[in-house]
């Protein structure tokens, strides 16, 4: 039980954590001051999304909120690779935003059913938040799709890279049969994933973009748990062509691109690990 | 892109008062915006956003000058009638109207 609940909890809390890490590098640098006032704020708010979730944790394991964001291996990190990606251009972190934001509201609202109390309180909490983050994102897409076709084709290009990996957001937790049976979640990772893809392809096609970019994909690469609560690769070598891309993260396994967020991110707190901020 | 004036409200009896401004594409973005760019510390429970260009400003801020004397529009040059009248009362009130002495 108890490890059920810190499995699903660090993948919620490090998702938050590095996809705020990630939108906080647009600090200084967005499209206008406007805006990198408002898309830093949304990377501060993701950011103390997760320092709530690693304070539950803590709760449960004695170990530190700090320690959770900052005192860990690489390996040991459960985002989806999604969120670790670099940002490469402004359409394409505001496809992750708006992927990631509406991903986050069909994982919230199962949340807010948890049979546990103060995660289904927090998930509450956070939705509030969260959805000025939805209607940030979804007014940036929409005017952006409707706005010059140089700024569409960007989106549509954006997409081709993100759509894919951020179904990677549901892919199997470890103990997720624990988690399932203990009511953490009401209902499986490919279940939330069945209701994100239906909702993203149906919001896409009201902004007219093109939501089946990845209709061919092959869904049949899965983590699946093992006996020993390990998750093992089924089927297809995660690295084959034909898998569904950015798989892995909720096992530890990240790209390169991770390997130097975390390089910078957690080294002021390996240098001082006693620091108090 | 145009510039939409900001307007917060601190509380729903208070007016509401002017914060800053935003360049943004259309009145929706501009709340959006504005809300991170004024509000995100809650300093105010309601905000507006405005387009400058629906502003009417005076063109001629020297209309608004003065020129002849107009103390007597202004409540601070009342001031004196509290004791005019106190001391109306007791004069009223050290008046004899008659009776036996």
């Amino acid at each position: 039980m108890k490890e059920a609940l810190v499995s699903l909890v660090t993948a919620l809390a490090d998702d938050e954590l590095i996809i705020g890490h990630r939108h906080s590098e647009w600090t200084g640098f967005a499209p206008h001051i406007e805006e990198d006032v408002a898309f830093s704020s949304i990377a501060q708010d993701e950011i103390g999304h997760a320092a709530a979730y690693y304070s539950l944790i803590a709760e449960v394991t004695g170990t530190s909120p700090d320690h959770m964001a900052l005192g860990r291996e690489p390996f040991e990190y459960r985002n989806a690779v999604f969120c670790e990606r670099l940002n490469r251009d402004w359409s394409y972190s505001l496809v992750r935003h708006w992927l990631y934001d509406t991903a986050d509201d069909v994982r919230l609202a199962a949340l807010q059913e948890s049979a546990d109390a103060s995660l289904a309180a927090l998930a509450t909490k956070m939705r509030r938040e969260e959805r000025y983050h939805l209607l940030h994102a979804n007014a940036w897409i929409k005017r952006v799709s409707e706005g010059p076709v140089e700024g569409r084709t960007r989106l549509i290009d954006a997409l081709g890279m993100c759509y894919a990996e951020a179904l990677a957001l549901f892919d199997i937790l470890e103990f997720e049969d624990s988690i399932l049976e203990n009511n953490l979640l009401p209902c499986s990772s490919s279940e939330l994933r069945g209701r994100f893809s239906m909702r993203a392809t149906s919001e896409l096609d009201d902004f007219g973009l093109p939501a089946d970019v990845h209709r061919d994909l092959d869904d049949s690469a899965e983590f699946l748990a093992s006996s020993s609560g390990d998750l093992i690769a089924s089927e297809k070598d995660a690295s084959s062509a034909s898998a569904r891309p950015g798989i892995g993260g909720r096992a530890g396994m990240h790209s390169d691109e991770f390997k130097a967020l975390w390089d910078e991110m957690t080294s002021t707190h390996r240098l001082h690990p006693e620091a108090q901020w | 892109m145009e510039v939409y004036e900001i307007f917060r409200r601190s509380g729903h009896k208070n007016p509401f008062e002017h914060c800053g401004a935003v360049i943004a594409p259309d009145p929706e973005m501009a709340l959006l915006l504005g809300k991170e760019c004024f509000l995100r510390r809650r300093e105010g429970e309601h905000l507006w956003a405005v387009r400058r260009s629906d502003i009417h400003a005076l063109e001629d801020e020297s209309v608004l000058e003065i020129a002849a004397d107009k103390s007597y529009r202004f409540a601070s040059d009342y001031r004196d009638v509290v004791d005019k009248r106190e001391a109306a009362r007791r004069r009223v009130a050290s008046m004899s109207w008659g009776g036996a002495s």
